[in-house]
């Protein structure tokens, strides 16, 4: 995911400034990374059925939601000021609903009509997410809880019981053309948006914002209306993640959505994003996405009950907070001390 | 532009604006020209800070007409409408967002909320030739905020109201981190804006600047314009007396700073048998390339410490507070029967009674919420209380003897602390540190930005701390401070420190000398 949203900058003896400053500006992803890679390496050690093919699709299947929820978390949690998306998991389960409870029975069943709507629907929440945060001034916290609750209620309200059918293509999206997962594709096609997104002022609004909000209101930047569109980013990714969710339970569920806000904060902080805000990218929730989830694929393969991955997964939010202040301290020790 | 068919760029009427209770500004009135240097002066709560944040657009007054390039406006909107108007403005205190770059902290709010207001390049070369101008041009554009001195962070918020294209730049304080050489090429900057036609409007607490910078100057007593005049025309006593409005200042501080030597007379009185050295410094040495210092500061003592912006006399005050371990050598406190034990840790030297005020207030000390009183005493519960319930009434006590001694204005000890101007929070940090009856106080440059009566009062408590033996060490970016207050003057050099001057006998010049490690010692 080629995600670029960090102001911070490292001297680095890299030859080529365009990869040098691709380093740079996501340097801040390297503890994320290394993690990922070496959950990588212990869960394709311990489970050798982990890089088959098959299961290789299914993995990544079961990964997108989580990736892309915290991603959706993420973008608030930069904008600074105590921002964050509850909201992301009940509206990502919403979207189960609203297409195999409504649209479906509607007769609204391809991409071209379905995807926009998701789309709007997103854009829209996060948005009024956004208002309520930006204008109404409530605490980012507060409104989003109040949005949490309000799906959670309506997803079963609509749908007492899971059920429903969902367009074939949408379960092909969690499969794989050829030897590649579809998702992949999806992840390419976001990447690609994205990347467009950030080669422009938007990373730097977004991290002035977070990093001192004052700083960036007094130098013009319109703060109000950076939060109103980035809750409204956020909608947007959380209601993509609720389509594929939709792929892959293959029916309409209220109850499927709300533990992946959780799991998206968890996310958040592995992916060693400050919540404070300010310091980060999409890269980084990305990330952090892939490491809860190599996480609890060794969880299931050691046969640790449900109750049990809870616990570790409490474990494991406050370890990667703890980390990310650690990491923080020395960084700032070890630049304090280079002379100039 | 053209500036000279213009008879005004800017003219404020009648202007008002409150907030709640407080009246911060009751009628304004202030014209500025084209080509014109104008300094608007007052004390902390004159309505200085409040004004100027309508003239940003940062804040909307309540009546008052606010007349630019001959536009009637009741208001700017917003600080960028105020900068698509040509209006720039470098704020009192240093906003920057810490982690991003110092090129993107100079082209903030230039931009759409997702297109770039320039190309990569222009930034480049814009942000090298503002660094020029301000004499930072070796500064890494690429490197993060926070790894940069309070200075040169003070000069990127100035670069980056710089790069805008501004017919009007307003200076909050803005040169009060900044050293004289740094602060005389702003000057330059600025003379040369003028010759252009461009308008500049600034406050500044160093009369010394006022005087030789500005054409015109505007002074604001408790809301309200009291005067305007030419510089000419004007003398640093009238401008003072305009300020406070009370004669009797007029004469205390025409007599107060300035290496005449007048203030000596009251300096206090020197007991006759030496006092006992309470803090110790032994062989340290800053850096691995700088000369050990050795060193004994006395009961009662006021040493001061000056030096050019990163000469190390930062770093030696955070080694007497612990925060910082010196290259070589150690910080002892000395008891009674001269025992003498060693500074380790921040918390080391609390407990030795050694007190650090830092510098900078916004960040490091001050709760916004909190009450008055509660900022006051947040750190002496552990003195005031019995058996872990706090003793509010002798705290309150404690309290009240500061507010007078202090002459602390203050609506109400109950109000938070947030609504207070910055000279009188300043106060209330000071006094917090005081009531602690520290053994040793060490302060960093604590008068920033406060204004010359505050000062005089704020030297009464420091001289009076130290004629009940407790020894302070005061460093300052003021010259003429160190000259009125302390005893001895230290003074930095590339890190070690390279004279000891008694301020008694010394003259500014041999100050300014040996900053620039010219000194004979």
């Amino acid at each position: 995911m080629a995600s670029a949203v960090s102001g911070r900058a490292r001297p680095s003896a890299l030859p080529i400034p365009a990869v040098r400053q691709v380093v740079r500006r996501n340097s801040y992803a390297a503890v994320p990374l290394a993690l990922l890679i070496i959950l990588f390496v212990v869960n394709a050690a311990v489970q050798p059925q982990f890089l088959s093919q098959q299961s290789w699709a299914a993995s990544m299947a079961v990964l997108c939601p989580t990736v892309l929820t915290a991603m959706a978390v993420t973008l608030p949690v930069l904008s600074g000021n105590g921002g964050i998306d509850l909201s992301v998991g009940p509206l990502a389960g919403f979207m189960s609903v609203l297409i195999a409870a409504v649209l479906v029975p509607a007769g609204i069943t391809t991409p071209e009509l379905i995807i926009p709507i998701v789309i709007v629907f997103g854009a829209l929440t996060g948005a009024i997410n956004g208002f309520l945060v930006a204008y109404v001034r409530l605490p980012a916290i507060i409104a989003t809880l109040g949005m949490y609750l309000f799906y959670q209620g309506l997803g079963t309200e609509v749908l007492p019981e899971a059920g429903g059918s969902v367009p074939v293509w949408l379960v092909k999206l969690n499969g794989s053309f050829g030897p590649v997962p579809a998702v992949w594709i999806v992840f390419a096609v976001i990447a690609l948006i994205w990347t467009l997104v950030t080669r422009g002022s938007y990373p730097r609004n977004l991290l002035a914002v977070g990093g001192d909000e004052r700083a960036a209101y007094t130098a013009g930047v319109n703060v109000a209306r950076l939060r109103l569109i980035t809750y409204s980013i956020a909608g947007v990714l959380a209601c993509l993640a609720g389509l594929m969710l939709t792929g892959l339970i293959q029916s309409g569920d209220g109850t499927v959505g709300p533990p992946y806000t959780i799991s998206a904060i968890t996310a958040v902080a592995l992916g060693g994003i400050s919540l404070a805000g300010g310091r980060g990218g999409l890269l980084g929730g990305a990330l952090g996405g892939g490491v809860l989830f190599l996480i609890q694929e060794l969880l299931t393969d050691a046969h640790v009950s449900v109750f049990q991955v809870s616990i570790i997964d409490g474990i494991v939010l406050i370890f990667a907070l703890a980390l990310n202040g650690t990491v923080e301290h020395l960084r700032r020790r070890s630049s304090a001390a280079r002379p100039g | 532009m053209n500036a000279v068919a213009e008879a005004s760029r800017l003219v404020i009427h009648g202007m008002s604006r409150s907030f709640g209770e407080t009246r911060a500004l009751t009628s304004a009135s202030l014209r500025v020209r084209p080509g014109e240097i104008h300094s608007l002066a007052g004390e902390n709560g004159s309505g200085k800070s409040t004004l100027i944040k309508i003239l940003s657009g940062v804040l909307r007054p309540d009546a008052g007409t606010l007349t630019w390039e001959g536009d009637v406006r009741k208001h700017l909107g917003s600080p960028s409408g105020a900068q698509r108007l040509g209006i720039a403005t470098v704020f009192q205190e240093t906003l920057v967002a810490p982690e991003m770059t110092v090129r993107d902290n100079i082209y903030l709010g230039t931009d759409r909320l997702f297109r770039y207001g320039r190309r990569k390049g222009e930034e480049v070369a814009g942000a090298r030739q503002a660094l020029g101008y301000l004499g930072l041009d070796g500064l890494g554009l690429e490197r993060p905020m926070w790894t940069l001195s309070l200075a040169e962070r003070q000069l990127t918020t100035i670069a980056r109201a710089i790069i805008r294209p501004w017919r009007l730049l307003i200076l909050d304080e803005a040169t009060s981190a900044l050293d004289a050489q740094h602060r005389d090429r702003l000057f330059d900057y600025l003379r040369q804006a003028r010759s252009q036609g461009k308008s500049v409007l600034f406050t500044s607490h160093r009369m010394d600047e006022v005087l030789g910078l500005a054409d015109h100057i505007t002074v604001l007593r408790q809301g309200a314009t009291v005067a305007t005049m030419a510089v000419s025309e004007a003398s640093r006593r009238g401008i003072l007396g305009h300020m406070s409005g009370r004669a009797d200042i007029i004469e205390v501080i025409s007599a107060g700073p300035g290496p005449d030597g007048a203030v000596r007379g009251d300096r206090r009185r020197r007991p006759e048998a030496p006092p006992r050295p309470v803090l110790r410094v032994a062989g340290l040495a800053l850096r691995a390339t700088s000369e050990p210092i050795t060193l004994e500061v006395r009961a009662g003592e006021i040493l001061g410490l000056a030096g050019l912006e990163g000469q190390g006399q930062v770093e030696f005050v955070e080694c007497l507070a612990g925060l910082r371990r010196a290259a070589s050598g150690h910080v002892q406190a000395l008891g009674e029967g001269g025992q003498a034990r060693a500074v380790h840790s921040y918390r080391g030297a609390n407990r030795l009674g050694i007190r650090y005020v830092p510098r900078d207030r916004r960040h490091e000390g001050l709760f916004g919420p909190l009450s008055v009183f509660d900022n006051f005493a947040v750190t002496l519960w552990s003195d005031f209380n019995r058996l872990g319930l706090l003793r509010r009434r002798v705290a309150r006590k404690r309290f009240e003897e500061f507010t007078q001694s202090s002459r602390l204005v203050s609506a109400s000890p109950g109000r938070p602390i947030s609504i207070l101007s910055g000279g009188n929070q300043q106060k209330v940090l000071l006094g917090r540190w005081i009531a602690m009856r520290p053994r040793v106080l060490v302060v960093n440059d604590p008068l920033r930005g406060v204004d010359a009566n505050t000062k005089e009062e704020l030297y009464g408590l420091f001289r009076r701390l130290a004629a009940d033996g407790v020894p302070i060490v005061f460093l300052s970016t003021e010259i003429v401070e160190l000259l009125t207050l302390t005893d001895q003057i230290g003074v930095f050099h590339e890190g070690s420190l390279v004279a000891m001057l008694p301020a008694e006998t010394s003259s500014d010049t041999d100050v300014v000398a040996a900053m620039f490690g010219d000194g004979d010692g």
